[in-house]
């Protein structure tokens, strides 16, 4: 089960939060502070890239289904820059979902493939390295990190 | 989003800018769609030059414009996708079913290689 995000702590630490509104017209905003905080941290192109959709697809994920564009939940980010990874939090305050069910199809196959919805998780798994939720009545905290070099590879 | 529509020869080309994300995109792309079908247009061609990013609901708007343009006989391609998006399409394999093309003449010319080849089907 994902750590929910440590308590705000005083600055000087390599802690960015946010809180936005659940509008869909805010997620620019967002896009570019995480593509910033990405090109920071000195993420290649498609990295930055990867890094920007993933929380985009939390955040779309939040304000359309956990808050149902309800605009005066706010949606609230933390970002921590770490040496070798960016972890990030995006947590929500609704119902919670059933994750094994949203999960189930796969977007890819021949029956998901033309279905206009059901894509944003996978979309984050894909381009991260890691997320996890931590899922309850009181909202949902998806916690995704990225390595800045990738697992794997000779610089690892 | 905004989104500025031309007619070029039979081709109605939608030339998107901003972010497509859902929520009222969905509706004007739709609108715009059905009213180049009930034009009698066939050929769509959606610029994606201008668009920065689309999230999965976007993706989704651009799933069910090109089932409702092939529902209705014709077919919509896309052009000029960045980078960015083209990663959402190859991850989600979504580059299976849409055609994209990098440049306008290209795209223009499937269409018209389109035409030929139902053309000498039909003889």
């Amino acid at each position: 089960m994902a750590k929910s995000p440590p308590e705000p702590r005083a600055s000087g630490t390599n802690r960015i939060e946010l809180s936005l509104p659940s509008r869909l017209e805010y997620l620019g905003i967002l896009d570019h502070l995480v593509q910033a905080i990405a090109e920071q941290m000195d993420f290649d192109a498609d990295a930055r890239d990867a890094i920007a959709n993933s929380v985009i697809e939390a955040a779309t994920n939040a304000v359309q289904h956990a808050h149902q564009h309800r605009h005066e939940l706010p949606v609230t980010f933390a970002f921590e820059m770490k040496p070798d990874v960016l972890d990030i939090w995006v947590r929500d305050l609704g119902p919670g979902f059933d994750l094994e069910e949203v999960t189930s199809a796969d977007p890819t196959g021949p029956e998901g493939l033309l279905r206009s919805r059901g894509r944003g998780i996978f979309i984050m798994r894909a381009m991260m390295d890691e997320v996890e939720f931590d899922i309850h009545e009181g909202g949902v905290i998806v916690h995704m990190w990225k390595y800045v070099v990738p697992q794997g590879s000779p610089k690892a | 989003m905004k989104i500025k529509q031309e007619a070029i020869g039979d081709v109605y080309v939608l030339r998107l800018s901003g972010q497509l994300m859902g929520g009222p995109d969905a509706d004007s792309v739709r609108e715009t769609i059905l009213s180049a079908l009930n034009q009698g247009y066939k050929s769509l061609l959606v610029d994606l030059k201008d668009v920065s990013w689309v999230n999965s609901t976007g993706l989704g708007i651009l799933i069910s414009s090109h089932i409702t343009v092939a529902n209705n006989g014709g077919s919509l391609k896309l052009m000029r996708v960045s980078r960015r998006i083209d990663s959402i399409f190859m991850v989600t394999r979504l580059n299976t079913v849409f055609q994209v093309f990098d440049s306008e003449p290209e795209a223009l010319a499937s269409f018209r290689s389109d035409s030929e080849s139902s053309k000498s089907r039909e003889n």
